[in-house]
């Protein structure tokens, strides 16, 4: 009976922890192994078991321009996104949320830190629900009052309330969206409104 | 004069900014009989108020003052802390400021209704005429999109073989 299961080898780990006494400086990237899906085959009386690579998604065919430096780029997108196109910033993360590094995804660094910035306001908007931290087991979380939010540039936990909103030359403004995205093209003929 | 009063309704859910062309049926001026003495405005229905969204931070930055009229009684509370004791409140506040200031407010705010959930006493449910269209258009959430929209979208890069997520 074929019993298919998803199993990580810890073995980047384990490769520095016996590595980690001699060759302690040497930066050098080890080759790391991939997820594998393991397949068990029953042929009469032997049982082989197998570790497959699961499939890496490969870049669509034909991106409009071929001659572009990063995926933005190449599909024309550079000036075009938002926090809300979803299935864009969903190819840059990783299960649990966090970012891919630049030197993998192969972004522009402008166009690496708009992304980041979209992702993070997703995040917040709770755009991205299966994507949340790994709890500790039997950890339940306090309920908190569930507040709907977007554009939102800080981190709720980091900001204060403005108790003094400042004279009519000097008000304290309450930042929505994110400078990043000031060049974005706006189709409803309206300005981006920052503050 | 008969006043010519119908119900509308306006289905909240994450926004509040926009509500600004949402209410002006309480200031009819959509009806050609329009007098600023005649009494002819509309009645605006809004629910859903407790998932109402604000953008940026505000949540935590906008602060709602008020004084009780004693002395030492200036009270400062922030928008998430209004919300939590009275989930109407926002959306009351908002609209009372975004009407015209003048002696007419009042009983435009008379006329309106809002509900922090779904329901609604049957004497208005009864009485509604018309949805208004929704000020936002919510965002969907990544596991709202269908499997042929996610398969639609093209992949933009590909990683590398051996690159562990």
């Amino acid at each position: 009976m074929a019993a298919l299961s998803v199993l990580v080898y810890p073995c980047r780990r384990l490769l520095w922890g016996l590595l980690a006494g001699p060759i302690a400086t040497s930066w050098a990237r080890l080759p790391a192994r991939g997820f594998r899906e393991v397949v068990e085959i029953q042929e009469g009386k032997t049982t082989i078991v197998e570790g497959r690579l699961t499939g890496t998604p490969k870049e669509s065919p034909n991106p409009p321009n071929p001659s572009g430096q990063c995926p933005i780029c190449r599909w024309n997108l550079k000036h075009k996104y938002g926090y809300e196109d979803v299935l864009l910033l969903s190819q840059f993360i990783r299960p649990l949320g966090g970012m891919l590094p630049r030197r993998i995804t192969g972004l522009c660094l402008g166009e690496h830190r708009k992304i980041e910035e979209c992702v993070k306001m997703a995040h917040r908007a709770g755009l991205f629900p299966n994507h949340r931290p790994r709890l500790p087991e039997g950890f339940v979380p306090k309920s908190k009052p569930q507040l709907n939010r977007y554009l939102t540039r800080w981190s709720p936990r980091s900001v204060k309330p403005i108790y003094n909103k400042g004279h009519r030359w000097n008000k304290v403004r309450m930042a929505v969206g994110s400078p990043l995205l000031k060049d974005n093209v706006s189709y409803s003929g309206r300005p981006l409104v920052l503050y | 004069m008969e006043s010519l009063a119908s119900l509308n309704l306006i289905r909240l859910e994450n926004q509040l900014q926009k509500l600004q062309n949402q209410f002006r049926k309480l200031i009819p001026l959509h009806k050609p009989i329009y007098h600023q003495l005649s009494d002819c405005g509309d009645h605006v229905v809004i629910m859903n108020t407790r998932h109402i969204a604000f953008s940026g931070n505000k949540w935590e930055q906008k602060v709602y003052s008020s004084h009780t009229g004693y002395p030492g009684g200036f009270k400062q509370v922030t928008a998430a802390q209004l919300h939590q004791k009275d989930p109407v409140a926002i959306v009351k506040l908002a609209i009372y400021g975004m009407l015209p200031k003048n002696l007419h407010r009042r009983t435009l705010m008379q006329r309106l209704h809002l509900f922090p959930d779904e329901d609604i006493p049957e004497d208005i449910r009864k009485n509604l005429v018309e949805e208004l269209p929704q000020p936002r258009k919510v965002p969907k959430r990544l596991d709202e999109y269908t499997q042929e929209e996610i398969e639609a979208f093209p992949r933009l890069w590909s990683p590398p073989e051996d690159y562990r997520l």
